[in-house]
């Protein structure tokens, strides 16, 4: 039987040779799967209380932020609390990709060093984590959102096309920090204060419709604005989003991916040397 | 191998920060190095071949692995590799110790490229060679050192490539393992295979292989009979202790 032949030469700048790149990663995808479901074991996922603690998390957390802003801030509104728990559950989907993102390459380092793979398996593998993640608290919003007798209406299909936009812009995210971290160890460091400058700069505490002009034009700069103001009209109001947040949440989405991945292939040949 | 050559620029922290970056920016301070780690390197290994590298620390061993692997491109020359190939640079690399030792046997196999399938067919194999027995099904972060030397080893060596590349792994584990591993290597002797074998270990180079490589700053000293370039690279190792040792008076 004839033998396989692989050939390694040296490379120029840019990126690998795509085609092959995308079948190696293919057949790695097994590898993916498991790799994320032993990450999630490690977390308890597979256990009853590991699943409550990561829905409850966040239900607590939009708890405290419901009793400050609505209670104590003397307005109380059922859908303030769906919008603030809806919104906190997405927040979450960006904010564990970005977590689990930025050390997938520097605590792959013995699977980097000693195994041949497209490395950027390990940040998609942190984005898939960080998925599963989300399932469940979707499910647990649905419940609120019932007792809460907010509208069911057919407009709630666009969270599909939405959370879509989320996952590519999660996945992106992931990626790119995945890679700036090889290079800059203190981003991982950084991070929790990235992620809390978002968590107020977004509208997660607040809503959308309720900001100024003025101050809502320069949201444009914030990855997440459009895509988190699209989320709570369509789960919690059950409105359609408007063309403009589709619009700005796809092209950053797009951008953001486009970019990490552009950077992530074009450097990744050169991770085994750096770590 | 031809010409094989490579060169890599690396941090010269081991941490390298965005802190450090900014703090020094405009005063010139360099960041990085650039090494040499392969220079020149021509080596053809047939099949049938068990190929010993030998060097001291730094020689080039495990980067010239890594290029014949894949894992890092070289920069100058090219090289050809025929057959599938099943790389054992270090023990249980993908596993997670949170799982069992049956999980990171799937684990560990997909991580070395293997299937499903794969590992389907050489589950009950590599459970056997590891004699882990019913601790199998226990989460690996309870194993001894050696009772996960075992099982990483098995997952290794149990597949059956056309070239095996092994460095430095048959260094763990108690005495029994090792002599078992060794077994298992001169097993996988055939003349449809060829393996290639870093050690520092120069009696088990001389007793599995047929062919030894000497390797020393990135260049090839000397290719041949393993007693006769094993021989001269103790007389090299020798002549250098010894001009140390004078340099010290």
């Amino acid at each position: 039987m004839e033998k396989p032949v692989v050939v390694y030469e040296p490379f120029r700048a840019g990126l690998p040779p795509m085609r092959e790149y995308l079948r190696s990663l293919w057949a790695r995808r097994t590898f993916i799967a498991a790799f994320s479901r032993s990450e999630l074991r490690e977390q308890n996922f597979d256990s009853l209380f590991g699943q409550l603690w990561l829905v409850l998390n966040p239900l607590l957390l939009s708890g405290v932020y419901f009793l400050l802003i609505d209670v104590i801030g003397g307005k109380s509104d059922s859908s303030r609390f769906a919008h603030l728990t809806a919104s906190l559950f997405l927040f979450y989907l960006i904010a564990n990709s970005l977590s689990g993102g930025v050390k997938a390459i520097t605590s792959g380092q013995r699977l980097i060093l000693n195994t041949s793979f497209p490395r950027i398996m390990l940040p998609i593998s942190a984005a898939v984590v960080a998925l599963f993640r989300f399932l469940p608290t979707l499910v647990v919003f649905l419940g609120i959102h019932t007792l809460l007798s907010l509208p069911f209406s057919w407009q709630m299909f666009w969270a599909f096309p939405v959370a879509l936009i989320a996952i590519v812009m999660s996945l992106g995210m992931a990626i790119l920090i995945s890679c700036i971290n090889v290079y800059f160890r203190d981003i991982s460091s950084m991070l929790p204060y990235l992620t809390r400058s978002l968590l107020y700069l977004s509208p997660i505490l607040y809503e959308a419709a309720n900001m100024s002009h003025r101050i809502k034009k320069f949201e444009v700069a914030n990855p997440i604005f459009y895509l988190l103001d699209s989320w709570s009209r369509v789960m919690v109001h059950g409105q359609a989003p408007t063309a403009a947040g589709l619009l700005y949440s796809s092209l950053w989405a797009l951008g953001i991916f486009i970019v990490g991945t552009y950077f992530f292939l074009s450097r990744e040949r050169d991770f085994a040397v750096r770590l | 191998m031809k010409n094989l050559g490579l060169t890599y620029t690396t941090s010269i922290d081991k941490r390298p920060t965005l802190k450090a970056r900014l703090k020094t920016l405009g005063r010139g301070k360099k960041h990085t190095r650039t090494v040499r780690a392969l220079n020149d390197v021509n080596i053809d290994v047939h099949y049938g071949t068990v190929l010993g590298i030998i060097g001291s620390n730094g020689a080039g061993k495990s980067s010239l692995m890594r290029v014949i692997s894949g894992i890092v491109p070289p920069t100058q020359g090219r090289v050809e590799v025929y057959g599938s190939v099943s790389t054992l640079l270090a023990l249980g690399v993908g596993f997670n110790p949170a799982m069992t030792g049956r999980d990171n046997v799937y684990l560990g196999g997909l991580a070395a490229g293997m299937s499903r399938e794969e590992i389907d067919k050489n589950f009950d194999a590599i459970a056997a060679f590891s004699e882990l027995g019913d601790a199998i099904d226990t989460p690996m972060r309870t194993y001894s050192s050696g009772m996960f030397a075992r099982l990483a080893f098995s997952v290794a060596a149990v597949v059956e490539p056309d070239i095996l590349i092994i460095d430095e792994a048959l260094s763990t584990g108690d005495a029994k393992f090792k002599e078992k591993s060794l077994n298992r290597i001169k097993e996988l002797r055939t003349s449809d295979r060829a393996l290639i074998l870093v050690s520092h270990a120069l009696a088990t180079i001389e007793d599995i292989c047929n062919e030894v490589v000497w390797l020393d700053r990135g260049k090839l000293m000397a290719r041949g009979k393993p007693a006769e370039v094993i021989a001269a690279y103790r007389e090299f190792v020798d002549a250098r202790k010894s001009a140390s040792s004078d340099e010290d008076v």
